[in-house]
Formats: C-alpha cells, sequence, structure tokens
C-alpha cells in the first residue's frame, strides 16, 4: 500500500519538522506495510487554489496546505479561521476543534477528501514601517494581507489593501510601495522584514493560517476500518498534538526575537517596537469583524452556514454573528 | 485551390484575433502604469496582480493559433531538412497530427476545470472576488479555438498533399516562418 | 526516468514536432510509465495555473518594448551608434551586437526578448557586410542571455520570490557580472578573430565626431534604463510593475525620436502576441512536465543523489553546476529555476553559501541552457530572425561563448565578490 503524499511549503518549519517526519517515518513505522512518497505543494509547482482539487480527483493520495487557499471553491471555510478571534494557541485550537466538523463536511462535499487533521501556520501578524499605537492608526495606510477575511477586514478598520508576493515586500515596505505587511512573526524574521519595518503589532489581523490534512476519500474509502483508525489516531497524537504544542513557544520566541523583548532562541533578537494594543481598541476591532466582516462572510457561504459557525467556533470564542 | 482561400481566411481571422489580444495586453500595461501612478497620489486601483494574471492566461491562449498560422511554434529542423520535398511533407503532417491530438486532449482536459468553477460558483480568492468563470470561459474558448483551428489546418493540408500538392504545403505548416513581420 | 526522458526528448525533437508539443507529449509518457498516479487528470489545471500569472506577464510586456524600439528606428540607431565605438576592434559588427544586447538587457527583463529585439537589427547588417554566419549570430544569441543577469530581470524575481531573497539586491549584484560577461564575450570574439581573421569580417574606424555625434542616439536607450531602473529602486513599481512602465518609456521615447503610427502599433502588438505565444507553449508544456517528473520522484532521485555523495561546501557546488549545465541541455530554464529551486537552494545554503550570491551563480548557468541545443530558445529566436542557414550555424557560434559562461561560474566560485561586492557597498 503506497500513499502519495504533497505536502506544504517546503521551506517552513511545519514541513520540515513536523509532516516530513511524520509521513515519512512515523506513520510508516505505526501501519504495518504503509509506504510513503512524500513531495510538497512547491516542488511540484502546483497553483495554490489547486492543491484541493487534484487531491479529490485523485491526482496524488494525501494533500495538505492552507486553507485559505481553497476558499475561492468553498467560500464557506473561511469560516474556519477568522482573525482575532483567538489570540493563544490554546485558544486557535479550541476554535479549530469546534470548526472540525464543518471543514469535514466542507472538504467531503466540495473535495471529494476526508479532513485528517488541522495543524496551525504560526499566528499572522502585522508589520509596519512607521509609527502606529493604535488600530485607527492603520487608517489610510496601505496594507500588504494575504487571505480574503483578512483583506475584507483592513478594509473594513480604513486601511487599503495592496497585493505584493512575499518575496518583493522587504523592497516594497522600504520604499513605501506598501506600510505595513501581515505574515507570520516567524517568516518576517527569518526573511528580515525587521531591517524595513519598525513597528510589530502582534495581534493575528490574519488568523493562524490554519493547515488541513486530508485524504482523498475514494483512496479513504478503500482502506480497511483497522488502517484508518491506526492513521486518525498516530496523526492525532504524532502531528497534530506536537505541531500545536509548539504554537504557542514559536509566538513567544518570535517576537522576542523581532523585538529583543525575552529569550529568542533562533537567532540574533532585533529591536522593533512592539505596540501595545488596549482594550477598547481591541474590542472596536472585534466589532467591525462582528458586525461587518462576518456577516459579509455570512452572505458569501450561504446556506446555514452562518448558523453552523454560531453554533461552533461561535460559541467557543464567543462570537456571534447577528 | 479551394484550400489556399481557406488558409487565407483562416490567416485573416487569427490576425484580427492576436491584434485584440495585443490590444488587450496593451490595455493591462496602461492598467498597471495608472495604478502604479494613482499610488504615487495616495490611492489605488487594486487588484492590478490578479488582473494581470487573467490577461496572461487568456492572451496567451487566443494568441496560439496566429502563432501556427505564422509557423512560428519552434520546431527542431535537423532530421526534416534534410529530406526531400515529400519527406518534408510527411514530417509537417505527422507533426501537425500529433500537435492538433494534443491541443485537443488540453482543451478538453481544460473543461473540468470551468466545471468546476461553475458548479462551486468559485470566487478568486481575493478582494476583487472575481467570478472566476468570467476568465475561465474565454480561456477555455481560446484553448477550444486553437484546437479548431490545428484541426482545420491539418485537414487542408493533408487534402493539399492526397491531391498531389505537397510542395506548396511547405509555406502553410513548415518549419520556417516568412520573415515580413520582423523587418 | 531522467535518462528516459532525455532520450524521449531526442527522439521526438528529431521528428520535428514542435517543442511546446514534445513536453506535453513526455509529461504524457512520464505519466503512463513513471507515477501510478493519474497525472493528466491535472492538465487542465496545470494550464491554467501556469499560464494565470502575474509575473510572467511581464515577457509580453518586454517584448513590446523591444518591438517599438524596433519599429520606431530607435533599435537600429542604437545599433548603428553602438558599432560606430566598437567596430575598429577585430570581429568588427559582431562586436556591435554583443554591445547593442548589453544596452538592451538594461532596459529588458527576459533573455529572449532580448535576443528577439538585437536579432532583429543586426541579422540583415551581417549578410549584406559579408560575416560569418556562425559567430555573428552566436553573439546575438549569447548577448541576448544577458538580459536575465544585467537588471531588470524577470528570472530574478523568480529567484528571489521562490528563495524569499531580496529582489533588488539580487539585481544589484548582477550587475557587474553581467557587466563583466559582456567584456569576456567581446574578449573572446577578439581572441578568435585575431587567430581567424575571416570569421570576423570588415573591421571598421569612423572619424571621432561621427562617434561624439553617435552618443546623442544612445540617449534614449540610457533614458529608459534610467527610468525603469529608477522605478524599481525609488519605491514606485515593483520589479514586475516596472516592465509596465518601461512600455510606456518606449512610446515615450517612440514618439520622441522615432514615430508612432497605426502600421507600427499594429505590426509590434502582432510581434509580441506571436514571440509571446510561442513562449508560452513551451513555458506551459514545460510546467505540466515538471508536475509530472515531481510527482513521479524527480525531487527524491535529486535529494538521493546529493545526499549519497556527502560533499563538502566546494564539492557541492561543483556537483550543482555540472546537474544545471545537463538538466539546462533539455528543461526550458524558467521551469529549471521553479523546479531545482526548493530542492538545490536549501542543499547549497546549508554548506555556508550566500543566496544571493547562489542566485547570481544561477543565472550564469541558466543564461547557458539558454543557448545549449537541444532546448535552448534563444538559439531558436536568433535563428527565427534568419533568413537563411540552418541551426547548426547558431549553435556552433554559440560555443565560444558557453566557454566564457564557464570562466565566469569559475571565477563566481573563486572570487564570490564579483557578485556580493556592489550590493554590499551600497548598503
Ligand atoms: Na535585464
Ligand atoms: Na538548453
Amino acid at each position: 500500500q503506497t500513499l502519495s503524499v504533497v505536502g506544504s511549503w517546503s521551506s517552513l518549519p511545519l514541513n520540515q519538522q513536523y509532516e516530513t517526519p511524520f509521513w515519512t517515518e512515523i506513520l510508516p513505522a505505526a501501519v504495518p506495510g504503509l509506504e510513503v512518497e512524500m513531495t510538497t505543494h512547491n516542488q511540484m509547482n502546483l497553483g495554490l487554489g489547486d492543491i484541493y482539487p487534484l487531491l479529490g480527483q485523485g491526482v496524488y493520495d494525501v494533500a495538505m496546505t492552507v486553507a485559505d487557499y481553497a476558499v475561492s471553491d468553498a467560500p464557506e471555510l473561511e469560516g474556519l479561521d477568522v482573525p482575532l478571534v483567538a489570540l493563544t494557541a490554546d485558544e486557535a485550537r479550541a476554535m479549530v476543534e469546534a470548526a472540525k466538523p464543518m471543514v469535514a463536511d466542507i472538504f467531503r462535499d466540495r473535495f471529494n477528501a476526508e479532513m485528517l487533521a488541522i495543524a496551525p501556520y504560526p499566528p499572522q501578524v502585522v508589520f509596519c514601517n512607521g509609527e502606529i499605537a493604535t488600530l485607527d492608526d492603520l487608517t489610510g495606510l496601505k496594507v500588504r494581507a494575504s487571505g480574503r477575511m483578512t483583506a475584507k477586514l483592513l478594509e473594513a478598520l480604513g486601511a487599503e489593501g495592496v497585493n505584493v508576493s512575499f518575496a518583493e515586500v522587504p523592497g516594497a515596505l522600504q520604499n513605501g510601495v506598501v506600510d505595513c505587511a501581515v505574515t507570520g512573526a516567524g517568516s518576517g524574521y527569518s526573511a528580515g522584514w525587521w531591517e524595513v519595518s519598525t513597528h510589530l503589532l502582534p495581534l493575528p489581523l490574519g488568523g493562524w493560517d490554519s493547515v488541513v490534512t486530508a485524504m482523498n476519500l475514494d483512496k479513504w474509502n478503500s482502506l480497511d476500518a483497522e488502517t484508518q483508525d491506526a492513521i486518525r489516531t498516530s496523526i492525532k497524537a504524532d502531528f497534530e498534538d506536537p505541531a500545536w504544542a509548539a504554537a504557542q513557544g514559536a509566538l513567544v520566541n518570535d517576537i522576542a526575537c523581532l523585538t529583543g523583548n525575552g529569550e529568542c532562541a533562533s537567532g540574533e533578537a532585533r529591536s522593533m517596537t512592539l505596540v501595545e494594543v488596549s482594550d477598547a481598541d481591541f474590542q472596536k476591532a472585534r466589532d467591525i469583524l462582528t458586525t461587518e466582516v462576518l456577516p459579509e462572510w455570512a452572505d458569501r457561504a450561504g446556506g446555514d452556514w452562518a448558523q453552523r459557525w454560531n453554533d461552533s467556533v461561535g460559541a467557543v470564542v464567543g462570537v456571534t454573528i447577528e | 485551390m479551394m484550400e489556399l482561400i481557406w488558409i487565407d481566411r483562416l490567416r485573416r481571422i487569427n490576425r484580427w484575433v492576436a491584434l485584440a489580444t495585443g490590444a488587450m495586453l496593451l490595455a493591462c500595461a496602461a492598467f498597471v502604469l495608472a495604478d502604479i501612478i494613482l499610488r504615487r497620489l495616495g490611492s489605488s486601483l487594486g487588484g492590478t496582480d490578479e488582473i494581470a494574471g487573467y490577461a496572461m492566461a487568456i492572451g496567451t491562449a487566443w494568441g496560439m493559433s496566429y502563432t501556427l498560422l505564422e509557423l512560428g511554434h519552434v520546431r527542431i529542423d535537423l532530421l526534416r531538412s534534410r529530406g526531400g520535398t515529400g519527406l518534408k511533407a510527411m514530417a509537417d503532417i505527422f507533426s501537425m497530427i500529433v500537435l492538433t491530438a494534443t491541443v485537443t486532449f488540453i482543451a478538453i482536459q481544460a473543461w473540468p476545470v470551468v466545471e468546476r468553477s461553475l458548479t462551486n460558483s468559485s470566487r478568486a480568492n481575493t478582494p476583487l472576488e472575481t467570478p472566476l468563470i468570467w476568465v475561465q470561459v474565454p480561456w477555455f474558448a481560446g484553448w477550444i479555438w486553437f484546437a479548431t483551428v490545428s484541426a482545420l489546418v491539418t485537414c487542408l493540408a493533408l487534402s493539399m498533399v492526397l491531391r498531389g500538392r505537397a510542395e506548396e504545403t511547405e509555406a502553410i505548416i513548415g518549419a520556417f516562418a516568412e520573415q515580413e513581420t520582423l523587418q | 526516468m531522467i535518462g528516459a526522458v532525455a532520450g524521449g526528448l531526442l527522439g521526438l525533437l528529431a521528428l520535428s514536432i514542435p517543442v511546446g508539443i514534445v513536453l506535453f507529449l513526455l509529461g504524457f509518457g512520464v505519466d503512463a510509465f513513471f507515477s501510478s498516479f493519474p497525472l493528466s487528470r491535472g492538465l487542465g489545471n496545470m494550464v491554467w495555473s501556469s499560464s494565470n500569472s502575474a509575473t510572467l506577464i511581464a515577457i509580453p510586456f518586454f517584448v513590446l518594448l523591444g518591438e517599438i524600439l524596433v519599429r520606431s528606428g530607435v533599435a537600429t540607431r542604437t545599433y548603428a551608434a553602438l558599432d560606430r565605438w566598437v567596430s575598429w576592434l577585430p570581429g568588427g559588427l559582431i562586436h556591435a551586437n554583443i554591445a547593442t544586447a548589453t544596452m538592451f538587457s538594461a532596459t529588458s527583463g527576459s533573455s529572449v526578448a532580448t535576443a528577439a529585439t538585437v536579432a532583429t537589427v543586426a541579422m540583415p547588417q551581417a549578410e549584406r557586410l559579408g560575416y560569418d554566419p556562425k559567430l555573428f549570430s552566436g553573439a546575438i544569441a549569447a548577448g541576448g542571455t544577458l538580459g536575465i543577469m544585467i537588471p531588470p530581470s524577470i528570472n530574478l524575481i523568480v529567484y528571489g520570490f521562490l528563495t524569499q531573497t531580496s529582489i533588488p539586491r539580487l539585481f544589484l549584484a548582477g550587475l557587474v557580472p553581467g557587466l563583466a560577461l559582456a567584456l569576456a564575450f567581446m574578449g573572446i570574439t577578439v581572441l578568435i578573430c585575431v587567430i581567424r581573421p575571416s570569421l570576423g569580417g570588415v573591421r571598421r574606424t569612423f572619424p571621432i565626431q561621427q562617434m561624439l555625434r553617435a552618443l546623442l542616439d544612445l540617449g534614449p536607450i540610457i533614458l529608459l534604463f534610467g527610468l525603469i531602473v529608477g522605478s524599481i529602486y525609488r519605491g514606485w513599481a515593483t520589479p514586475t510593475e516596472a516592465a509596465a512602465v518601461g512600455v510606456a518609456g518606449a512610446f515615450l521615447i517612440a514618439a520622441l525620436f522615432g514615430g508612432i503610427n497605426g502600421a507600427m502599433l499594429r505590426d509590434s502588438l502582432l510581434g509580441t502576441v506571436k514571440i509571446t505565444s510561442m513562449i508560452m507553449l513551451i513555458v506551459i508544456g514545460a510546467s505540466f512536465l515538471n508536475f509530472t517528473l515531481a510527482s513521479a520522484g524527480l525531487g527524491r532521485e535529486i535529494t538521493t543523489f546529493m545526499d549519497g555523495m556527502g560533499l563538502g561546501p566546494l564539492g557541492t557546488i561543483l556537483v550543482v553546476v555540472v546537474l544545471y549545465i545537463v538538466l539546462g541541455f533539455f528543461i526550458e530554464t524558467l521551469s529549471l529555476m521553479v523546479v531545482t529551486i526548493p530542492i538545490i537552494v536549501p542543499l547549497v545554503l546549508e554548506q555556508g553559501y550566500d543566496p544571493i550570491w547562489f542566485g547570481i551563480l544561477m543565472i550564469v548557468l541558466i543564461e547557458m541552457a539558454l543557448i545549449t541545443p537541444p532546448v535552448g530558445l534563444n538559439l531558436y529566436v536568433v535563428q527565427g530572425a534568419r533568413k537563411s542557414g540552418s541551426l547548426n550555424e547558431v549553435m556552433l557560434g554559440t560555443i565560444p561563448y558557453v566557454v566564457m559562461m564557464l570562466v565566469m561560474v569559475a571565477a563566481l566560485i573563486a572570487l564570490p565578490d564579483i557578485a556580493l561586492w556592489l550590493p554590499a557597498a551600497l548598503e
């Protein structure tokens, strides 16, 4: 029994530290007779929006990538990863666990795939080249965002979304093509964004970029119940749990590395200014989220998704879409 | 001479198609430029990246058949050029049949992409939220057009060879373009 | 698998099937023989997502820029001006080819577009003045490759994107090696033409007044270079957007120095569509082939190969160089970069090399791939602009320049500062 597995970005720690060891070493050891051939979607040069559709067509057996890449085909999937509602890894995990039944349904209906696990990329925080003290200061600024709900939230906050590819961001920040940019704290640290930006807003304005692992449904159904159980047990204990356990530590470490606020294990600490957002300010952003951004999403998603979201994710994070 | 008249018609149609494609690319450049200027003035059109990508996909698909008729698709001419007229015509016909089959297969395989966007009412994962069928249908049509033109040219050239006019096919499906466009 | 694909490629190309179509056929072959998965089901998605690319739109923009310069007469005047300055060298007009290619490289991010522009203006001269067609056309094909080394550069944008390296710094790093390569090309031309004067054609000298007046004709191109590169460094445009700035600049320059009319605009657009579609059929076919190769385990084959060697820093770089030279024969360059960068760059950086430096080294190897048969786009473009003669002549003519590229590779490894000095000095 051979599984063809497509991992997420090969340059990021999630793939190197968790996906690759799990699929190439841990799982084959746990399930006798199982072999795995592993690559990543960037090594295959796949279009980001094609990763799950091709999984559904059986071009490979297992794929994992950021759920946000697939919202073109499934707007309801945006509800998996709402910005600003989860501030710590524990809260994010609770949010994701609550969303899992919905995600499983979406993957079965839209992509002919069985959801196996959801792991986090680090939360997507805001780097600005220029002084900001409150969220209001984002008004009128040009911000590079990735993902639709983040862009909508920034627009609602009065900022203007600009499309710049990741590699062009440092130049764009330096030259004022953008004033701020959203990415994972760790990615921003290793790509040297601290050289070209001064202020770090550690709010997850871009959400947590959940990475969904799924298997082609026909392949999944062809496995016997014992193998299915073994995969489910192993992927939770040996992939999902460790990835989540590391997430909070990584965030604290990455922020320390960028601001010099504490111990940095990844290299030299830098001296960006950490922006503390006041409770009132934060509450205002949450209000905009619940009164504008989420209702718009409910319209995009249609059906009873808003209700399902309120009953699951909303109940956990304490937000209700009106 | 029926065949040559038809080839001439196809060439003329594809010239117009190519002009429209070129005009679209030019408009795209103007759009990008407008965005750069507006950004200097503190505002932005937004979404130029996305629109440039669509223009590229659609333009590429619709430009293919013009390039085919201008003999612009690169072929390696090492062995073929050593043969006589008959052998050359055989190589050209064979090459056209393979091309037509491949392009037809591509056009067929392009349909599921459009179909998926249709059934999911897919919209781009961007602030513009472009409905993907708006751009994928023209793209798909471009590949259908390329497949159709390839098939027509193949049939016309084949008919010429069968009627013993193999030497005339060189100008239609041969390996080198006439240079008048590059002067 | 690599062997089978290379063999299949040669066989199918020999049948004179269009190169882009051959790449699709090889993809089907890999799917059928080396993969247990129905990869061809991904064909439609690959065709859509490889052509729906905001980065690739720089190709038609740069081609259009070149077309406008050619058809407004600006390119011809640039060529003539450079002719005044360099044709006294042994090799005569061949130096003008290289010098013109170098200048256009500074306004074009694409090697193919650069070669197409220079070939169009230079080729009629070769026949008129009785040059050896081999060296003459080889110099254009090789000179054209500088288009991706001297900024702006589509390939450096792609490298920067895939490796998360600063694109403006990559551009700075490419400048010195690019100019050094241009000088090396001229040097080897002098050497060859001193040994075999018959290859060089006439050497010509011009009165100093003519030479000085010719400088004025270089003004438009220098202006255009300033506009494109300036817009990037001033932060007005991203490197991709700068191609659109270049098109606008070319129109402006054509209006000022040549003239714009309906027929010229029409021909420029038709030429752009023709060259762009030619390139894109190959790029799309290559993307599909790469997708099948990667799915069938090319990455694993390369990784196992590299790991098995257990090499130190120098050994690793040498193996990487050989790998790119070999793959460069067969694989179209943009896809070669896209497929190998995620595999090779981490291995190289692990050995302590600088990512900017390796980007420049890779560009030299990619330049070489552009003029090595059987898949070498610049060879085809130059051949396409000729009125007679066979592709073999162009291929033979590039050999001396390939040798100089190898020298450049060695120089970059021995003296990394060739690439790294300028970005460091301007920090
Ligand atoms: Na260039
Ligand atoms: Na090559």
